[in-house]
């Protein structure tokens, strides 16, 4: 058996670690080659894919011109209990950080929603952090997003930290994470 | 890929219930073939089990311990079921020094007890290479071979396949019930599993396209891989010599 001969044993250990070391020189990443956050995707280490969408009283938002700020893009819907369930916390946490430059947008699938119900839902909940209404799906689409709540937390470098699809995530979730955002250089 | 599971107003994380799923398949392997290495069934078990809660608290309180003011604003949230906050780190730290802990007192054999919880380890590769398919974590390079993936905007190397396919492999090659295992000198099973794992990286890493760099574009990991296959071979070649000498 192979474990019975030391002097083969040897051998092969040795032809191993060098394959192995050569593989390694050979493996090397070219220049770009891994991610970096250049590419936008809706995950983890990506870029936040940029969309445009309109506030209620009809102004425009574009993700990339926040470049510089921390913040939280929250997918949600009037019908969806959990996002009823984890706005409180939002509302409350974009309140103690709106001052350090965080912000949070807060995206109505309108494609999925009644623009009456989410307009009622904003002013019933008291949201004070921008609303955009996503009448085309089009940030749906682009964020792939699958389940109600969605929410990616973006650093101030455009680039997506951290991805909780599903809620409520408590203030005390919320907190750190912004924290963490905040850390970021 | 598939991260969510929709159930009714559910949104069930796949690669958690994966893992669940992993813990609790490569535990029951592992109780049932413990007692060959000269680990009872029920220490074995406790044993992952302890380490697991351990797991759990530690990397909580690590959370905790670096955010105090939002706990003590929020006390509930320490004990929320939130896996959010969880840290990993501070997870493996505490459940290593309590594993650890808990082979003492029951004065378990190290190298019996590694080759026993072996076939668990050999179930959460597998475990934790499916949980990035449905994830999309642990992606690949860009591509055009034809076997390429469409994932994150870009054509891939199917890196989760890779990964779940060698963690096949090496839980057939390793599967616990084979005779050559049962034989072999304390240690070398579970040396074995790791070297062929830390091989498995080595050369799996090469088509990853999150690998973490180091200067002149080295990938971390391979490094740690080829460290860690080097240390393994050097364990067994160990462990034979002094059965060697021991026999001789």
């Amino acid at each position: 058996m192979l474990f019975d001969n030391p002097k083969r044993w040897l051998v092969i250990a040795v032809l191993v670690l060098v394959l192995g070391a050569a593989w390694i020189l050979v493996s090397k990443a070219p220049p770009g080659g891994t991610t970096g956050g250049g590419i936008p995707a809706p995950h983890e280490g990506f870029l936040a894919p940029d969309f445009s969408l309109a506030t209620a009283s009809g102004s425009t938002i574009t993700l990339s011109e926040l470049r510089g700020r921390p913040l939280i893009i929250n997918l949600w819907a009037s019908w969806c209990t959990p996002c009823r369930a984890e706005m409180p916390a939002m509302e409350s946490v974009y309140n103690q950080y709106k001052d350090q430059g965080f912000t949070i947008l807060g995206v109505n699938v309108t494609s999925q929603d009644n623009p009456t119900k989410a307009a009622a839902f904003v002013e019933e909940m008291g949201l004070t952090f921008p609303i955009l209404y996503d009448a085309q799906g089009e940030a749906s689409r682009l964020y792939k997003s699958s389940a109600l709540p969605t929410s990616f937390f973006v650093d101030k470098n455009g680039v997506i930290q951290r991805v909780v699809v599903g809620g409520p995530m408590s203030e005390a979730l919320l907190r750190i994470r912004v924290e963490e955002l905040l850390e970021i250089e | 890929m598939f991260p969510i599971l929709q159930v009714g107003p559910l949104a069930i994380q796949v690669p958690g219930l994966i893992l669940l799923i992993g813990i609790w398949l490569g535990l029951s392997l592992a109780e049932k073939t413990a007692p060959q290495r000269g680990i009872p069934s029920n220490t074995l078990y406790n044993l992952v089990f302890f380490g697991l809660i351990a797991g759990i608290i530690g990397a909580r309180l690590s959370y905790v311990i670096r955010y105090p003011n939002i706990f003590i604003d929020n006390p509930a949230s320490i004990i929320s079921l939130n896996p959010g906050l969880l840290d990993l780190w501070g997870g493996a730290v505490t459940a290593f020094i309590v594993i650890l802990i808990y082979a003492q007192r029951k004065k378990l054999a190290v190298w019996q007890t590694l080759d026993a919880l072996t076939p668990f380890l050999g179930v959460m590769a597998l475990a934790i290479g499916l949980a990035h398919a449905a994830s999309g974590a642990a992606f690949g390079f860009e591509t055009d071979l034809p076997w390429a993936i469409e994932l994150w905007g870009a054509q891939r190397h199917p890196s989760q396949i890779y990964e779940t396919l060698a963690a096949v492999i090496i839980l057939i090659i390793m599967w616990p019930k084979r005779s050559i295992w049962k034989t072999t000198e304390p240690g070398i099973y579970f040396l074995t599993f790791f070297a062929f794992s830390a091989a498995a990286h080595l050369f799996l890493e090469a088509f990853r396209g999150d690998s973490v760099l180091l200067l002149g574009g080295f990938r971390s990991a391979q490094v740690i891989a080829w460290a860690a296959l080097a240390f393994s071979i050097w364990g067994i070649y160990r462990l034979q010599n002094k059965d060697r000498t021991a026999s001789g």
